[in-house]
């Protein structure tokens, strides 16, 4: 047979008679992106994705069954081709019914793989748990208590009984590493022989010299305060945020060879230029928010009037303060719920808290609130103080006036709004303003760093890039299209650690790897039906606390953890939400490569549909991209047991007669699985072909 | 079978007993006429025959006697007896109920005398059911002659002289064709008719199989003593059941006579006919389709080359030509090839049957020669609009075609200056719109029908199409965004680039000339939420027009949520924010009193 010659994306190739465009590619080591062709198989051509362009030709061509011809210039890679494979796969997204991962997965900020750990404690392996917790974030034990956990809000168990208790589930991984002889920490990268300054000791720098370490970059992390920890550290007491867990889960960076410098303060011993001098290649601001958001009432400097953020880190640093005997806080956040508490171990006689909305309305966790109330704080709601003033004796005078519920705000709250004449005066000995915090700009302040409208640094919100080249931020100072809470902040320094891996190693900056993946609905939207009716109600554990004598004598710890019992029954609560097939998904690999976009093709989808009545595999027909391969497959298996039905949009693979798989002649040979591009065929655990 | 009665001086009544003329009561009218005649003890023969296209006259009776020829159109069972006592006993026409004669004279001279009718010669003249007629016109002559001369490579000649295209829409040269399958190797070969019409709004192929099926069986013999096919298949859609009654009537009297089968008239060739019912897949009509569903597998396209002519039918060299194309093939021979190229323009020679539908006045099948213009069929043959209102469009080419506007009409039809207008010629379906339609809803209707009709097997195709019609939904609602047009125009793009069959290539054409041609239409349902053609319910109000409604109460009484109120003989009125739109009111009203803006 005569040679045919041809050229691939400007390369020259040779190819026997009969060979296809995709054939010839192959040879050249170019791979073009194919979901329905199977090797050693008649080209079937439903997929279009193998579309290449074809000097002189007006339309793209499949490649998989267009004949390679004499003299043919071919591209793969054109701007045109890229598009329509683009719209390829928006197209095949657009009706795709299937979670790659969890709802949690996708809304935990830190990007945890929660039902992979999860999995790995229901089995008893909180070693495996802890190393999947640590390729998204380094505080699994810290995290595992006072994170304000999106995730559970969105579990789909939740729509059987209650959430998993995900957040507390985290440190059922962690202890058990705090208290072993070796602590398990990822492995260090080979020195890189960059080295990169982070500055601020919380969170967000915790992780970004976690990652870095990682790249092989070294680290010097600078902290003004004595103590690393940040605002997990002077933000939250200690009886929520034990300090030997802190100190332990922070010591891991020594082991991974960072080095440290404390109380040195950017702005006043040091500047990021003199970082730059130094001879750090790069810097990582993580500079928190340390400074109370003023009431911007008259009167809120009066002695009396303490901010609650003053008051956390006093009573962290084992300072003692002097509240006397009626305490009023105002705010509805945590960090109003733990002055509150923080006041009551203090010494306070009474505490008052007042709040401007209703309870309803109060950002704080439900269950701090409960807490606060279990230990005595009184609440008022819909209440706000106007004007402050010195009082007789100690007392202080705070006016306030009473509000009403009017329409929904930006946040979706409905605004309070005052009542005219309502005003009344409460005497009491310390006001503590915990309304929320905001960076403190003095630090940056004449070093060239822009600043946004609302006073926070200001970066690009996907890599952390601020406006001075090789200086990146995150977290509390920098929210971006965070929010300012801890889970935050250890995603930013991760984003960061890899833009500036990027930065270091002169590639495009692009933050954390992109990846496209599927979702059903929106996260904690309604779970199909068939999901959810694979489970039959469990009860969510609840952890033991210390008695009432005990918290408030102190600082104690009060909740004693699941333990690793409690901790495996209530990890077996998990649906383990998400796909099996998420690694080697074909829709998913090339989505992500071709950064789709298919919420711009958004419309009708498929059907849930989930057939595990066969004992080796399940098929669910709602990821199905009709590519037809295990139809083909399966014939040559010589049973036919799938077959194509319906047409137009509702065209579907179905099993003989619409029959349930196990009650076709399947035989369970699972060479469908083997050629299933997606999840549509997957092999039950354990199941093998013999 | 009607039997012959004896003939009185030649008297025959024959009546148009196609599916049109069953639909229009023909049946009803034929009974009458066996009763009446008994009755007023008259001898006639009383005969069927097919369509002569002028659907909108049927039930169609003619009425012969010697020279003497009329035709009642439109005739009622209460006519019948009349008919028979004045005209068959007594010998004077009801003049004022023929349409020689009567007050829709004018109008039939008009329908016809534009015509050519090649295809359609014997469509409405003669018995389906009788081969004799069929001899009678020339019948199997063109077959005979070609097994008598025994040169297949004169009777190609003579096709390709012919410039015969393929009807069915793709237009290929049929004589070309034929010599790819007479030049492919292989132990067996076929011939395929492809009588799998799906077009909404076409009934060419129908008409054709109902009232000429020899034609199309002398066709395919014809095809197959060139191309040296043995085998033939018929695919036609299991809906069509008077047509494939009466090829199974043709098949039997052709194989009797030795017309078909064994040695046929005493040559050499041997050629079987069978026939295939399809399920009505309008994706069937895809020749790579149609040949898997022969084959017994699901009808879904697969890539080209391999071609049918050298890889079909059970991978043997297949030839496939559609209905309407080997109609004309009898004739070509008879009369040669350069007769039927005489005729048309340049590229495209002969006669075509086109199916006049939609808001048009005299629908029906016509058989005009190539290169009359578009608007001398719809207005002169068709007659214009049938509301009156001026013409807009006319969709040419099925869902596969495209919207050729009003200032269009003087195109030629000629295969590439309706391409150029972003239509096709297609199979022959012609859906005239006048300026009531609304082209969003048009392009949707269109859109829909491929839609459903897409085998799903090219993603494209299947989700793409869904896309688009999803958007035309949201536009028709009011509800969508200017970019949507664009989307609309992409999405449209990219499917006819990447779709392996011509279900998929064209599916957009609806969408992309509508768009090209009214795009205004489009912007004023989405910039102000406004249907001009006052088509799209849900941007219409309804209300009552109190000087012209007269309290009947009708429209109350079939208001499906009721929120029109009112006692009767006084004016109703119209509650809008609980009206939904559903136009119910309006088609009950008597008055004109609904008012719709």
């Amino acid at each position: 047979m005569a040679d045919i010659k041809l050229t691939i994306d400007d390369q020259a190739v040779t190819v026997a008679e009969g060979a296809t465009i995709l054939d010839a590619a192959k040879d050249l080591g170019i791979e073009i992106p194919t979901l329905c062709h199977l090797p050693d198989h008649p080209p079937y051509t439903s997929c279009f994705l193998c579309v290449v362009e074809v000097e002189g030709q007006n339309n793209p061509v499949p490649s998989c069954s267009t004949a390679a011809a004499d003299g043919m210039v071919i591209s793969t890679q054109s701007e045109r081709i890229r598009s329509t494979r683009k719209m390829c796969l928006e197209l095949l997204a657009s009706e795709h019914t299937g979670d790659c991962y969890g709802h949690c997965h996708i809304t935990c900020p830190a990007g945890i793989e929660i039902p992979q750990f999860i999995d790995e404690l229901a089995h008893g392996k909180p070693g495996e748990a802890l190393k999947i917790i640590k390729r998204a974030m380094p505080l699994p034990s810290a995290l595992g208590r006072v994170c304000t956990r999106p995730c559970e809000s969105v579990c789909r168990r939740g729509q059987v009984d209650e959430p998993v208790a995900i957040c507390n589930l985290k440190s059922v991984a962690g202890d058990p590493d705090l208290k072993a002889g070796e602590r398990w920490v990822p492995e260090v990268g080979a020195d890189t022989g960059k080295k990169v300054a982070v500055v601020g000791a919380g969170p967000a720098g915790v992780s970004a010299a976690y990652y870095l370490r990682q790249m092989g970059h070294a680290v010097k992390i600078f902290e003004g305060q004595e103590k690393a920890g940040g605002m997990l550290r002077y933000g939250i007491p200690a009886f929520r945020m034990p300090r030997d867990v802190l100190d332990t889960e922070i010591h891991q960076l020594d082991q991974m060879g960072v080095q440290w410098q404390f109380n040195t303060w950017l702005g006043k011993d040091y500047t990021i230029e003199s970082l730059q001098k130094q001879g750090f290649d790069a810097v990582f601001l993580g500079l928190g928010a340390q400074a109370a958001s003023p009431a911007r009432i008259p009167g809120e400097d009066t002695p009396g009037v303490v901010p609650g953020i003053e008051l956390l880190a006093k009573a962290s640093r084992g300072e003692d303060v002097d509240l006397g005997d009626l305490v009023m806080v105002v705010g509805g956040g945590n960090t109003a719920m733990d002055a509150c508490r923080t006041a009551i171990r203090k010494g306070a006689g009474k505490v008052v808290l007042l709040y401007r909305r209703t309870r309803a309305e109060m950002p704080a966790l439900d269950i701090e609130i409960e807490e606060a109330l279990h230990e005595g704080v009184e609440m008022r709601f819909l209440a706000a103080p106007v004007q402050i003033e010195m009082g007789d004796g100690d007392k202080l005078n705070v006016k306030c006036i009473k509000m009403e519920l009017g329409a929904p705000d930006a946040s979706g709250r409905r605004r309070p709004v005052p009542q005219e004449g309502s005003e009344y005066v409460e005497q009491v000995s310390t006001l503590i303003n915990a309304i929320g915090q905001k960076f403190d700009t003095a630090s940056v302040d004449g070093q060239g760093v822009e600043l946004n409208r609302w006073s926070f640094v200001d970066s690009n919100p996907k890599t952390g890039q601020t406006n001075l080249d090789g200086v990146f931020t995150g977290g509390d100072c920098s929210p971006g299209d965070g929010e300012m809470i801890a889970v935050w902040a250890v995603q930013a320094g991760h984003k960061c650690a890899a833009s500036i891996d990027q930065f270091l190693t002169g590639r495009p900056i692009v933050g954390l790897e992109y990846e496209w993946y599927s979702t059903i609905g929106t996260p904690g939207g309604p779970a199909p039906k068939q999901i959810l009716e694979r489970f039959t109600p469990a009860e969510r554990q609840t952890m033991d606390m210390i008695s009432d004598d005990q918290r408030l004598g102190g600082f104690a710890e009060i909740e004693l953890g699941f333990g690793p019992d409690k901790g495996k029954e209530e990890a077996s609560r998990c649906m383990l939400c998400g796909c099996d097939a998420t690694e080697d998904c074909k829709l998913k690999i090339y989505g992500t490569e071709y950064h789709i976009e298919p919420d711009r093709l958004a419309g009708a989808i498929r059907d849930f549909h989930y057939d595990d009545s066969h004992e080796k595999l399940v098929m669910e027909s709602g990821k199905c991209i009709l590519c037809g391969s295990c139809v083909r497959t399966c014939h040559d298996h010589g049973l036919d047991v799938l077959g194509f039905v319906n047409r137009g949009i509702s065209a579907r693979v179905s099993p003989t007669l619409g029959l349930p798989l196990a009650e076709t002649d399947c035989d369970g040979c699972l060479k469908c699985v083997e050629v299933c591009p997606t999840g549509a065929l997957m092999a039950k655990p354990g199941a093998t072909a013999d | 079978m009607e039997q012959s009665q004896t003939a009185n001086d030649g008297l025959r009544v024959v009546i148009g007993l196609g599916s049109c003329g069953i639909a229009a009561g023909a049946q009803d009218v034929k009974d009458a006429f066996v009763n009446a005649l008994a009755a007023h003890k008259v001898e006639a023969s009383l005969e069927d025959t097919g369509c002569n296209g002028a659907c909108h006259r049927e039930p169609i009776v003619e009425v012969y006697q010697g020279s003497d020829h009329w035709t009642y159109g439109g005739v009622t069972v209460k006519q019948v007896d009349e008919i028979v006592e004045k005209h068959l006993k007594g010998g004077a026409p009801i003049e004022e109920w023929t349409l020689q004669k009567g007050p829709l004279a004018p109008e039939v001279e008009a329908f016809f005398s534009k015509q050519k009718r090649i295809a359609l010669a014997n469509c409405g003249v003669i018995d389906p059911e009788k081969i004799e007629d069929y001899l009678a016109q020339d019948g199997y002559v063109a077959l005979k002659t070609a097994l008598a001369d025994n040169d297949r490579d004169k009777v190609i000649a003579e096709m390709l002289d012919s410039g015969l295209r393929g009807r069915g829409g793709g237009g290929f040269p049929t004589g070309l064709k034929w010599k790819f399958t007479k030049g492919a190797t292989g132990d067996q070969k076929y011939i395929i008719c492809n009588a799998d019409e799906g077009d909404p709004g076409a009934f060419m192929d129908r008409s054709i199989l109902e009232g000429d099926p020899h034609a199309v069986l002398e066709g395919m013999a014809i095809a197959g003593f060139a191309t040296g096919a043995t085998a033939a298949y018929i695919y036609c859609r299991a809906e069509y059941p008077l047509a494939i009654a009466r090829l199974r009537i043709a098949i039997v009297q052709a194989e009797e006579r030795n017309l078909l089968g064994e040695k046929i008239n005493g040559s050499e060739f041997t050629f079987k006919i069978k026939i295939k019912e399809g399920a009505g897949a309008f994706v069937c009509g895809e020749e790579t389709a149609l040949i898997f569903s022969i084959e017994g597998h699901r009808g879904m396209p697969r890539k080209r080359p391999p071609f049918p002519a050298n890889s079909g039918l059970f991978g043997k060299p297949t030839n496939i030509n559609n209905v309407e194309t080997l109609a004309n093939v009898p004739w070509i021979l008879r009369n040669g090839g350069a007769a039927f190229a005489a005729m048309g323009t340049e590229k495209s020679k002969g006669s075509k049957v086109f199916a006049l539908a939609g808001k048009i006045k005299r629908g029906g099948l016509v058989e005009v020669p190539m290169g009359i213009t578009i608007r001398e069929i719809l207005e002169e043959i068709g007659g214009g609009s049938d509301t009156g209102a001026p013409l807009k469009a006319v969709q040419m080419g099925g869902p596969s075609g495209g919207c050729i506007p009003a200032k269009l009409f003087d195109t030629r039809v000629d295969y590439d200056e309706v391409t150029r207008t972003g239509a096709i010629m297609g199979s022959g379906g012609m859906v005239v719109m006048d300026e009531t339609s609304c082209m969003v809803d048009i392009a949707k209707f269109f859109l829909d029908f491929t839609q459903k009709e897409s085998c799903g097997k090219c993603t494209f195709c299947r989700v793409g199409t869904l896309r688009m019609l999803e958007i035309l939904e949201r536009i028709s609602e009011g509800k969508g965004k200017m970019s949507d047009l664009d989307l609309l125009e992409e999405l449209a793009h990219k499917i006819k680039e990447t779709s392996l069959c011509g279900l998929g290539q064209t599916a957009p054409n609806p969408v992309l000339t509508t768009l090209k041609y009214f795009r205004h239409e489009y912007e004023a349902h989405v910039e102000s939420q406004r249907c001009p053609a006052k088509v799209c319910k849900p941007l219409l109000t309804y209300s009552i027009d109190a000087d012209k409604c007269t309290g009947c109460t009708l429209c109350s009484r079939v208001c499906p949520v009721h929120c029109i109120t009112g006692t009767k003989k006084e004016v109703h009125v119209l509650d809008q924010a609980a009206c939904t739109k559903c136009g119910s009111c309006s088609e009950v009203c008597k008055d004109d009193a609904i008012h719709i803006e």
